[in-house]
């Protein structure tokens, strides 16, 4: 029987996708991104069939295992764009410490100005940070870990929905800043749209969403619950 | 078709590769008692096998390649689970996608701006 609903979910999981993709190569807009089309088509689907997100977990946990051995992968164009890199090294570390530090303050600060729990608030503070990383630093300061998931993938996708266009109107069109931006506020799905503009952009995205996990990982469990007594 | 097999298979050979290299950094993270998760010491290991030329580029490329360009697949499930939270997203909803969106254009603001400011800064000291 769990079988049956695993094989069925996985289907529409992987028809939602593959359908999305042929809908945004279409009719290219911020409203048809592939995670925002295929989540909200799953959704609709799982409600109708009357399955539960329980019984969709299966499904959940064998895709998540990719992202581990994806966010290794992500050394290859890192490597592939080192020298670039090594170049810029100030201006890229400089830039994802000031953004990661901005960010963060700004959603706390929201958040408690909103007198919204500080389950809430612990949760939401790791949403710059990559899922497999968010989970475990979420779990160190007693976050809610499934929320700050889902939380994390909102994010990334609003990051990438929005970002390439927000970074237009703000006149910000330096490859190097724009794979800086999209990896720190939107990791590995941010940086899955900047390899739509360039290998380069791709690579930096990388090495942002990574650098600024660490330094999102460091200082997480010391600040926050601090912040948030 | 045989040509077809043979790519899968490799694919998925350097796929379990990347697993493993992940796996190894789990394992350090917990040996060392690291405050870094363990995806970051394996992007770490392999960043060094690659700069070393111990591991030629062609064993990895593949497989990063095709996972990289279909990343934001692998987490769509976990978006999903947006449906256990309907309750929160009725009474919240618009309100946190608000903070987020917010937040969101701030940091990719300060990062986007510190970063070409000191790029150009950089190019100009050196003409």
């Amino acid at each position: 029987m769990d079988k049956t609903i695993m094989v069925y979910t996985l289907i529409i999981t992987v028809g939602a996708y593959i359908g999305s993709l042929f809908l945004n190569r279409k009719v290219p807009s911020p409203l048809t991104h592939p995670v925002f089309v295929s989540t909200s088509l799953i959704i609709f689907v799982l409600i109708l069939s009357n399955i539960h997100y329980k019984e969709y977990e299966g499904t959940k946990d064998m895709l998540s295992f990719f992202l581990g051995p994806a966010t290794v992968g992500i050394a290859v164009p890192l490597y592939q764009n080192r020298a670039i890199l090594f170049r810029n090294i100030i201006p890229s570390f400089a830039g994802v410490i000031a953004g990661s530090i901005v960010s963060i303050t700004a959603t706390v600060l929201m958040l408690k100005g909103l007198h919204l729990s500080s389950e809430l608030i612990r949760s939401m503070s790791l949403k710059t940070i990559t899922t497999p990383m968010a989970v475990e630093v979420a779990s160190i300061i007693h976050g809610d870990t499934i929320l700050t998931a889902v939380f994390v993938v909102i994010t990334g996708m609003l990051g990438a929905m929005t970002g390439p266009w927000i970074m237009n109107k703000m006149g910000i069109h330096n490859p190097l800043s724009r794979g800086l931006a999209l990896g720190v506020q939107a990791h590995g799905i941010g940086t899955a749209q900047a390899a739509l503009e360039g290998r380069l952009q791709a690579a930096i995205a990388g090495v942002a969403m990574g650098v600024n996990g660490i330094f999102v990982s460091i200082m997480a469990p010391i600040i926050i619950p601090w912040i948030t007594k | 078709m045989k040509r077809k097999v043979t790519t899968v298979v490799r694919i998925a050979i350097q796929i379990v590769f990347l697993y493993s290299l992940n796996e190894l950094g789990n394992f350090a993270v917990e040996a060392f008692h690291l405050p870094i998760p363990g995806t970051l010491i394996g992007l770490l290991i392999l960043f060094i096998l690659l700069s070393a030329k111990v591991l030629p580029l062609q064993w990895v490329e593949e497989a990063s390649s095709l996972l990289l360009r279909h990343l934001s697949f692998f987490f769509i499930p976990i978006a999903v689970g947006l449906m256990s939270y309907g309750d929160l997203l009725l009474h919240q909803g618009w309100l946190l996608f608000l903070l987020i969106l917010i937040s969101l254009w701030i940091g990719i603001y300060t990062t986007g701006k510190v970063s070409q400011f000191l790029v150009r800064e950089k190019e100009s000291n050196q003409e």
